[in-house]
């Protein structure tokens, strides 16, 4: 319990800050347009890229004819990847048992495997001519037949996406052939379920600038990991890591895709070395579209052993992905280990047997989006639960009670190890349950057009945040680092390795630092996103920043406390542990006049160190780092892992108004109950369920990434890539239970991916509950579409005139 | 996303622009620039002159006379939306012009671009189709005058010649009750269907003088639905009526493989069911 006693005091402080509704810090600069993105670095003599991407999904290159765009007027050079011979492949995963080598290189060579792979790089003097220049490529590709779906890739006589491959999965773990013996005691209930491709659609999307000076590169991106995406750098590059800066500034926004290193990243910094002069790649809404990473398209295979009393003894899984092409570390199969670890949910279920089938398809690579495996495994999983629910006659919300853990089973130990060691999961649900009830029976009192119907849905699930991961540089690792420096004028400069997208850590860094100190906020300054000032660390992602960011913060805050109690006991002739924190002043305890603040203690270690008292040595600046405790980062002997510190829960219930005469799905009112043990600034929080909420509202009924039989896509820009509006968000309510997290900073837990769990299971089963009169109790697919609603009506109809 | 190079040539008169066109084949008009510059951007569409007639002073009145109601090609559509003068003689197009885009978009986009484009999911073609509009063209032998019904023949497709300027949009004007349904997936997007609905009755008030129904988003190029309208003609716009026709009101002329078939055609019955009962006196 490192963090408790300490931290318990601070946070029954009143005023700005920890546990407040306090406002985010960043706003303001942010929403004046004062932030700085990479499309706003400006290098005197900079040049612009614009890449020859592939229009075919599958093909052999024969050859790229450069000379007419080399020819003209404004054109600086065209490279291929004939001239990038001196880069290394991008390295694989480390263990080809669990996942196959691609080796891939940064422009395609031989072969392309998706439409956009970059094949070529235009310099120019703008991003006009570099494009003209592309239109005079010539590439001369021989097509080669095309895989556009999970079925094409696992069929027996595939055409194969990697020669050396003796199939097309990247990842094959299979479930045992052997089923767990409950499976012929009990009634079986199962189903399959797919989620459809879709992802992440930033304001901002992707863009690297590079300028290499003075044997140094420095590296602008948008990017959610600096240090990452220099280590990356360095593998492939071959240019020692000291050597790189990678710098992100200000990002609008990454929900994941950001967390990748892209090909067009090693490009632009490799050009910015061969030309010794700055080059500026920002990449516009079709190429994101074609080339940023993509998620979901997830089948996943569930078969429930289950009492008469719903209660579930053995489920098996087995997760089917299509990961597109594969080619953009780390390959896009990481989150469905998480969709398998997470199916059980808040539910009790004492075993589980799980495969997971990852394939590579002539699509654009899959990679990280928020939710990670959660959204797929909890429509899955809940789908499920419904469709038990319906063959047992028992009320969803009453076999959902019975299955949710109670606080007295808590810690309980999923079946694939996760540990919950705290949570509401009982009491979140009963809390959506009752208002979600209430919301339904006021909507429907209200509406007086007989096209209309009402639905009610819900979902469960546990978010496991601030996990180990082998994603990033293909190691398991989860640690994260601060350096807290003190100025002779008292102000702090905490620099952490994490990194802002938007998300509002900056509020958080300085809040948790000012507090931890004892030292106004406006003291605090918070420095990220950048190698060369910040500690190394991994970055933002997996609901991880609070966790890592507040531990490492918390370990230099107590070694500066106790540093600071010192100095102030020897200036103040009392002794350190009389000395008292408050108001961003030491001050001896029972002695209200005896008095120093930080910067007199700054004074005495920094500039008169004939102040300090023997033994103490000068300096006012500490650096820690913190690895959540209790993760296991490689399976056990029985397979079994608990990969995360902790466990968020949440449930969820909508109201859905359907239109029986257009098919029309609107989201009447979304009901989160969440639980992420303390909340440490409910403002932050409720912005990331909002989003989340969005986002997941997004990919159960409007977004697709939707390709045709050639592998061609269908959603290039925001004409066909649906992403909601407010119009379509509908108004949304949120409760805070807090169940703080045992061992953990503040008590606190993640909040990061929660709201886009679970939009698609609630929404599915409340439009169920909608159209129940016309028996319609089949979704087992997103999205759910006007014209899919419309065509279930229909034949609703149909049947029923025939029977 | 960068346009490939053209010229911009902006044009003082109809004439200047007929002239400007004329002096090179592959020159395009601009107007509002909403559906044009996305296109140039994708290079969809590379013309060598872009011919900008949104600042010809001739295009951007709003006037009644003889009968119908003179609307400017370059008249902004949200200016048509908030003017008097077309709610009062033609309701059915500031009905209809709420449904296009955002705000913004309607803030540049003009009524003559949208009619031009024929795009064919879009408000106002299927307006011209149901008030039945008459399309002032100018050309390099003067002006000449389209009807609606033959002005639209396929997506994106009209009958305005390389060379011409749409000059004038004259919509009829009608004592009808009017009303313009549409359903889009998202507030702002082209529709999947939509209908514009224009009925005039008889002296008794109840009984049914003319029907015009303008379908779009259902095929090609926006439709109007003349069985059905015959079949309203003369009978009492009752609610059994309105089912009625619904239920027999089918897509014709179009190629649709199932399940979309099917889909439209139930979204056109219900947007008509909507539409005729928002006209019932």
């Amino acid at each position: 319990m490192e963090f408790h006693e300490h931290q318990q005091s601070l946070f029954s402080r009143p005023g700005v800050g920890l546990g407040d509704r306090a406002p985010r810090m960043e706003d303001d600069r942010l929403l004046t347009g004062r932030g700085r993105y990479v499309a706003d670095i400006r290098r005197a003599g900079a040049v612009e890229v614009a890449f020859l991407r592939s229009q075919l999904a599958h093909a052999e290159i024969k050859s790229i004819d450069c000379e007419a765009a080399r020819a003209l007027p404004g054109v600086i050079g065209v490279f291929t990847a004939e001239d990038l011979d001196d880069v290394a492949a991008v390295p694989d995963f480390p263990d080809p048992d669990l996942a196959r080598p691609v080796g891939t290189f940064p422009l395609c060579r031989g072969r392309v495997r998706y439409v956009g792979a970059p094949l070529a790089a235009v310099v120019a003097v703008d991003r006009y001519v570099a494009e003209d220049a592309v239109e005079l490529l010539y590439a001369d590709l021989e097509p080669l037949p095309v895989l556009a779906s999970i079925d094409d890739a696992l069929a027996p006589d595939a055409p194969r996406l990697y020669e050396d491959w003796p199939d097309n999965r990247l990842v094959d773990v299979r479930l045992e052939e052997d089923k767990d013996e409950a499976f012929d005691r009990l009634r079986t209930v199962s189903g399959s379920y797919y989620m459809q491709r879709h992802g992440a659609v930033p304001m901002e999307p992707r863009g690297t600038v590079a300028s290499y000076e003075e044997d140094r590169l420095t590296v602008w991106t948008s990017t959610q990991f600096p240090h990452i995406a220099r280590t990356m750098l360095h593998y492939v590059l071959g240019i020692a890591e000291g050597d790189i800066r990678v710098v992100a500034p200000d990002v609008g926004g990454g929900f994941g895709i950001k967390a990748q290193v892209y090909p067009e990243d090693y490009v632009v910094a490799w050009l910015a070395r061969r030309l010794e002069r700055p080059v500026r790649w920002i990449d516009d809404r079709y190429e994101h579209m074609v080339s940023a990473a993509q998620a979901r398209d997830v089948r996943i295979d569930l078969e429930a052993a289950v009492h008469d009393n719903g209660e579930i003894e053995a489920l098996r899984a087995c997760v089917y992905h299509d990961v597109g092409s594969g080619e953009v570390f780390p390959n896009g199969f990481n989150p469905d280990f998480v969709a398998v670890a997470s199916l059980t949910g808040q539910y009790r279920i004492p075993r589980q047997q799980s495969g997971v089938i990852a394939v590579v398809t002539n699509k654009t690579p899959a990679g990280a989006y928020r939710g990670f495996g959660l959204p797929e495994s909890c429509f899955a999983m809940e789908r499920l639960v419904d469709r038990i629910a319906q063959e047992l006659g028992i009320d969803r919300v009453e076999l959902r009670r019975r299955l949710t853990i109670r606080e007295d089973e808590l810690p309980y130990v999923t079946a694939t190890g996760s540990e919950l060691d705290s949570g509401s999961h009982l009491a979140a649900l009963e809390s959506v349950a009752e208002r979600g009830a209430a919301v339904l029976a006021e909507l429907r009192a209200q509406e007086t057009s007989a096209d209309i119907r009402y639905g009610l849905g819900y979902a469960t699930y546990v978010e496991g945040v601030a996990p180990t991961y082998f994603g990033t540089t293909g190691h398991w690792t989860s640690q994260d680092a601060c350096d807290i420096r003190f100025d002779p004028d008292g102000g702090v400069t905490v620099a952490v390795g994490i990194s802002a997208y938007g998300q509002s850590v900056s509020t958080m860094v300085a809040t948790v630092t000012a507090h931890e100190l004892g030292v106004p906020l406006e003291d605090v300054r918070v420095v990220m996103g950048d190698t060369d000032r910040a500690p190394y660390g991994l970055g933002a992602w997996g609901s991880r920043s609070t966790i890592v960011a507040s531990g490492a913060i918390h370990r230099a805050a107590v070694e500066l406390r106790a540093k600071g109690a010192r100095i102030a006991a020897h200036l103040l002739e009392a002794a350190p542990e009389d000395i008292e924190f408050a108001d961003g002043r030491l001050h001896v305890a029972g002695t209200p006049n005896a008095s120093v603040s930080w910067s007199d203690i700054a004074h005495a270690a920094l500039i008169r160190i004939h102040d300090l008292p023997d033994g103490v040595e000068p300096g006012l600046e500490t650096k820690a780092t913190y690895a959540p405790p209790g993760i296991q980062h490689v399976p056990r002997e029985d397979g079994r892992m608990n990969a995360c510190p902790t466990y968020t829960n949440a449930s969820h219930s909508v109201v859905v108004r359907v239109d029986l005469g257009t098919g029309d799905v609107h989201v009447a009112r979304y009901i989160v109950a969440h639980d992420c043990g303390r909340v440490l600034n409910a403002n932050i929080v409720d912005g990331q369920i909002q989003g989340g909420v969005a986002q997941g509202i997004g990919g159960t009924l409007y977004e697709e990434f939707a390709y045709d039989d050639a592998a061609q896509p269908l959603a290039t820009s925001f004409m066909d890539y649906l992403i909601p509006t407010a119009s379509e968000i509908g108004p949304m309510e949120i409760v805070h239970f807090e169940s703080p997290a045992p061992g953990l900073p503040w008590g606190a837990k993640g909040a990061g991916e929660a709201g886009i769990i679970g939009p698609a299971p609630a929404i599915a089963t409340a439009v169920e509950d909608a159209l129940s009169e016309f028996g319609i109790d089949e979704i087992v697919a997103t999205p759910i579409t006007p014209r899919s609603i419309l065509g279930a009506l229909r034949s609703a109809r149909e049947l029923g005139a025939v029977s | 996303m960068k346009p490939p190079p053209f010229a911009y040539a902006r044009a003082g008169s109809v004439e200047d622009a007929v002239e400007l066109l004329a002096a090179d084949e592959d020159a395009k008009v601009l107007a509002g620039g909403q559906s044009l510059v996305p296109m140039l951007n994708f290079r969809f569409a590379r013309p060598s002159t872009l011919v900008d007639v949104a600042h010809i002073e001739a295009l951007r009145g709003i006037e009644r006379r003889n009968g119908v109601l003179a609307v400017g090609a370059a008249v902004r559509q949200l200016d048509a939306e908030r003017s008097p003068l077309v709610a009062e003689a033609c309701p059915l197009i500031g009905q209809a012009l709420r449904h296009v885009g955002h705000l913004q978009i309607r803030s540049r986009g003009t009524i003559g671009g949208s009619v031009a484009h024929a795009d064919p999911a879009a408000e106002l073609p299927a307006v011209a189709l149901a008030l039945d509009a008459e399309l002032v063209a100018a050309g390099p032998a003067g002006q000449r005058v389209i009807a609606a019904q033959d002005f639209f023949v396929g997506p994106y497709m009209t009958t305005l010649e390389d060379n011409e300027v749409l000059v004038e949009t004259r919509f009829g004007v009608l004592d009808a009750r009017t009303a313009f349904v549409e359903y889009a997936r998202r507030s702002g997007d082209f529709a999947q269907a939509g209908i514009a609905v224009a009925v005039t009755y008889e002296a008794d008030g109840v009984t049914v003088a003319l029907a015009r129904l303008a379908a779009m988003g259902i095929g090609s190029a926006p439709r109007r639905l003349t069985v059905t309208e015959e079949r309203l003609q003369g009978e009492r716009l009752t609610e059994d009526l309105i089912g009625r026709a619904a239920a027999e009101t089918e897509i014709v002329g179009e190629v649709h493989d199932e399940p979309t078939l099917s889909y439209k055609t139930d979204l056109l019955r219900t947007l008509l069911t909507r539409g005729l009962r928002e006209v019932t006196a």
